[in-house]
C-alpha cells in the first residue's frame, strides 16, 4: 500500500514533462499481486523450488528470482534467453507448474488447506490404531501397547541378544486377526546381514497359532473360529515379503522402490530393516557421505510410515566409545543417526538375564523390564518355579540327597 | 531482483528494454546501479528519460526508512510476550517466547526437545487460547502425550477438547514439502483466512535439521542455498506476522565445506528445565 501511495505522488510530481505517457491510474504491472491467480504462491522464491543447481544457477544469472516471472515468459523465449534447449525449457516450465498448481490446488481447497489436522483429529487417530504386540507383556506395557505404527523404533543390542528374534516375532505377530487384538495386516522383512531363518519363523509362527487357538477355545466366539481358517502357518509364512540386500546401494534402491511396492500390497502394517548398521560400518571411506545418506534414509522410512500407516523397525548396532577414563558401550551410525528413530530399545545383558531399556520415545517414560526367548519365540520372563526341595538349604548331613541320573 | 518489464512503470518502453538488454541491463537493480551516461550512449537513448525511469524505479522499489522511535513504538504495541508455561524456562527467555522472533532449540538425541515443543505449545494454546501451528518432520509427534500436557493444566475435558482443537499439526518430511508449508502459511496468513477462530500465534517447527542434514555435504553448496531459504521464511514470518517461531536443531558439528571451519552449535541442556 505504501508503494501505491508513493507512485501516485512521483506520477504527479512527474507530470512536467508532456511527451511521456503518464497513464492515470496504475495500469503498470504491479510487481506483487497478480489477480486471479494463486496470488503469494506465484511468489516463490527459485531457490524454494526443486531445479538443478546449474540450471537455477543461469536463471538467476539472467535476472529471473520468482516463479511468476518464469511462468510468465514462454519456453521459446526462455530458451533463448538462459540458453538452454526447447525440451529443457518446457520440462523446467512443467515442473515449476506443477509446484505452483499444487500449492494452488492446496489453497484453493477447505480452510484446512495447509494439509493439517488438529491435534484432537490426530488423538483420534492414534486411538483408534492398534499396536503390534510383542508377545512379552512387560515390554508391551513400557512401549505403550505395542510397537506403535507410524512410527520408526530402533532396536539397539550387543550381538546375540534377541534383536533378530524380535523382529521375526513381530513380523509374525503383525498377522494376527483382529478379533485377538492384532492388526491382521502383512510384513515386509529387509535382510542385510543374512540373519533371517525361516524354520525359527515357522516355530515362532506355530507358537502363536497354537496361542490364538487356544483363545478361541476358552472364549468360544464365532469370528474368533472363522479368523482361526484363515491364520495357519502357511498364510502367515505367505505374508511376509522378504528382501535380501548385499550392500548399501541395494538397500537404498529398496527403499527407494519401497512406496510402489507398498501402494500393490496395501496391507502391509509393518517394515523390518533387519540390520541397517551392517552396510554402512564397513568399507566406507567417505563419512559425510554416509552421514547424508542415512540421513536420507531416515526421511525416507518416516515418509513411508507416516503415509502408510505402518510401523518401521530397525536394528543397529552397537558400538564403543571410548571416553576418558572408561569406554562405554553406545549404539553404532554416531550420534546424527540417534535423531532418526523416534523409538529407541536397547537390548543387554546383566549376569544372565536379558533386559530391554527404553531409552528414547516421545509418550513412555524411561524404563527397563527383563525378557526372554524361548523355543515359542520372545516371551516374558516366567517366574522361577518354587524350589522342590524347600529343605535342600539345610543339608541334613546324615542323608545322602538324591540325585537324578543322568539319562542316556 | 526484479525483471525489466514493459509497463513495469510509464516511460519503460518494449524497445527501450530491448536495448537495455542488448547492453546486459536486466533487471531494476542494473538499471539503478548503472552510469547513466554511459548507457544512454551505448544504447542510444535519451539521457533524460532514462533518469525519469530510475526516479520512477527508485521510488518504487526502494525500502521505506523508518524513525527509530516509530519502530520503538510500534514494537511496545504489536509485539507480545508468550508463557512458555515453564517458570525456569520463562525465565532464562527474559519472561518468554517474543513474537516476531525466532527461538531455537538445540539438542542430543533424547535429551527432551520433543517434549519441550509439545509442552509450550500445550501452555500456549491452553493458557493463552492462541491458535498453535506444529509442523512435525521426524514423527515424533505424539497427541496422547499433548493430552497428558493439556491434562496437568485442567481437569475439565470440554477446556481440553477446545486446546487440542486449537493445535494444527502438519507432516512434512522434506525441504521442499517445507518450504510449501511455510508459503502456504504466509499466504494465509496475508489474506487473514480464519482457520478455525484466529490467526497462528506460534509456530514451532519440529525439527529443521531433520530436512536440512540430508542436503549437507558433498560437492555441492544446494544444502546451504536451502538452509538459507528456510531460515529467510522463519524469520520473514516471524516478523511479519508477529508469530513465535520455535524450531529445533541437533547438536552435530558442521563442516561448512569451503570455508573451512568448524563451525560447533553449543547443546542446550535439560538442565535448565
Amino acid at each position: 500500500m505504501d508503494r501505491l501511495r508513493r507512485e501516485r505522488h512521483v506520477l504527479g510530481a512527474g507530470r512536467a514533462r508532456p511527451e511521456e505517457e503518464v497513464a492515470p491510474g496504475p495500469t503498470w504491472v504491479a510487481p506483487c499481486r497478480k489477480p486471479g491467480s494463486g496470488g503469494r504462491a506465484m511468489q516463490r522464491d527459485l531457490g524454494s523450488l526443486p531445479l538443478a543447481p546449474a540450471l537455477r544457477a543461469r536463471l538467476v544469472g539472467a535476472g529471473f528470482s520468482t516463479a511468476q516471472e518464469l511462468l510468465e515468459v514462454g519456453p521459446c523465449e526462455l530458451s533463448k534467453e538462459i540458453g538452454i534447449s526447447n525440451e529443457e525449457a518446457l520440462e523446467t516450465l512443467q515442473v515449476i507448474r506443477q509446484e505452483c498448481d499444487s500449492d494452488a490446488a492446496r489453497m484453493g481447497g477447505d480452510p484446512t488447506s495447509l494439509r493439517t489436522c488438529t491435534a484432537l483429529e490426530l488423538l483420534e487417530q492414534e486411538q483408534a490404531q492398534g499396536f503390534v504386540v510383542t508377545f512379552c507383556s512387560v515390554l508391551d506395557d513400557i512401549l505403550g501397547g505395542g510397537v506403535q505404527l507410524t512410527k520408526i523404533t530402533e532396536i539397539c543390542g550387543a550381538p546375540g541378544v534377541g534383536k533378530t528374534q524380535l523382529c521375526m516375532q513381530l513380523a509374525v505377530d503383525v498377522q494376527i486377526p483382529e478379533c485377538f487384538g492384532g492388526l491382521a495386516g502383512e510384513a515386509v522383512y529387509i535382510d542385510t546381514e543374512g540373519s533371517f531363518m525361516v524354520e525359527r519363523v515357522a516355530d515362532i509362527a506355530t507358537a502363536c497359532v497354537q496361542h490364538c487357538q487356544l483363545i478361541a477355545e476358552a472364549h468360544q466366539e464365532e469370528d474368533h473360529h472363522k479368523a482361526l481358517e484363515t491364520f495357519s502357518l502357511e498364510s502367515i509364512l505367505s505374508h511376509i515379503y522378504y528382501f535380501r540386500c548385499h550392500d548399501y546401494t541395494e538397500l537404498l534402491a529398496q527403499i527407494y522402490l519401497l512406496p510402489d511396492f507398498l501402494s500393490e500390497h496395501s496391507k502391509v502394517r509393518l517394515v523390518a530393516v533387519d540390520g541397517i548398521a551392517f552396510p554402512f560400518r564397513h568399507d566406507f571411506e567417505d563419512l559425510s557421505l554416509r552421514t547424508r545418506l542415512l540421513n536420507g534414509l531416515a526421511q525416507q522410512l518416516i515418509s513411508i510410515a507416516n503415509d502408510h500407516k505402518l510401523a518401521v523397525i530397525l536394528t543397529n548396532q552397537m558400538t564403543t566409545r571410548i571416553g576418558q577414563s572408561q569406554s562405554t558401550l553406545v549404539p553404532a551410525l554416531g550420534e546424527s543417526w540417534g535423531h532418526a528413530a523416534t523409538i529407541r530399545l536397547i537390548l543387554h545383558w546383566d549376569n544372565n538375564q536379558r533386559l530391554a531399556t527404553l531409552y528414547k520415545s516421545p509418550s513412555q517414560k524411561e524404563s527397563t523390564v527383563p525378557y526372554c526367548i524361548t523355543p515359542h519365540g520372545f516371551r516374558d520372563v516366567q517366574p522361577p518355579p518354587p524350589s522342590q526341595t524347600p529343605e535342600g538349604s539345610e543339608m541334613n548331613p546324615r542323608k545322602r540327597p538324591r540325585i537324578e541320573e543322568d539319562k542316556q | 531482483m526484479v525483471m525489466l518489464q514493459a509497463g513495469l512503470c510509464p516511460g519503460l518502453t518494449a524497445e527501450m528494454i530491448q536495448l537495455l538488454k542488448a547492453s546486459g541491463i536486466r533487471t531494476v537493480v542494473d538499471l539503478i546501479s548503472s552510469d547513466l551516461e554511459e548507457v544512454a550512449q551505448k544504447c542510444s537513448l535519451s539521457y533524460k528519460a532514462l533518469v525519469a525511469v530510475r526516479r520512477v524505479l527508485l521510488a518504487q522499489f526502494s525500502a521505506f526508512p523508518i524513525n527509530g522511535v516509530h519502530l520503538y513504538e510500534e514494537l511496545k504495541s504489536s509485539m507480545a510476550i508468550l508463557s512458555t508455561g515453564n517458570k525456569s524456562l520463562d525465565t532464562l527467555l527474559d519472561s518468554g517466547l517474543y513474537t516476531g522472533e525466532v527461538m531455537e532449540l538445540m539438542g542430543a538425541p533424547g535429551s527432551g526437545k520433543t517434549q519441550v515443543c509439545l509442552s509450550i505449545a500445550a501452555s500456549v494454546s491452553h493458557s493463552l487460547k492462541q491458535n498453535v501451528l506444529f509442523i512435525d518432520s521426524t514423527g515424533g509427534f505424539t497427541a496422547s502425550r499433548l493430552l497428558q500436557l493439556v491434562q496437568f493444566r485442567t481437569e475439565e475435558e470440554e477446556e481440553q477438547v477446545e486446546a487440542l482443537q486449537r493445535i494444527q499439526v502438519a507432516h512434512v518430511f522434506d525441504i521442499y514439502k517445507m518450504l510449501a508449508a511455510l508459503q502456504e502459511l504466509r499466504h494465509c496468513m496475508s489474506q487473514q483466512v480464519v482457520c478455525s477462530g484466529g490467526p497462528v500465534k506460534l509456530l514451532v517447527v519440529d525439527s529443521v535439521s531433520a530436512v536440512v542434514c540430508p542436503l549437507f555435504g558433498g560437492r555441492q553448496s544446494e544444502g546451504l542455498a536451502l538452509m538459507m531459504q528456510l531460515a529467510r521464511e522463519l524469520k520473514t514470518l516471524a516478523r511479519e506476522f508477529g508469530l513465535a517461531t520455535v524450531p529445533t536443531g541437533i547438536k552435530v558439528e558442521l563442516d561448512i565445506g569451503g570455508y573451512g571451519a568448524l563451525e560447533e552449535r553449543p547443546g542446550a541442556s535439560g538442565e535448565e528445565l
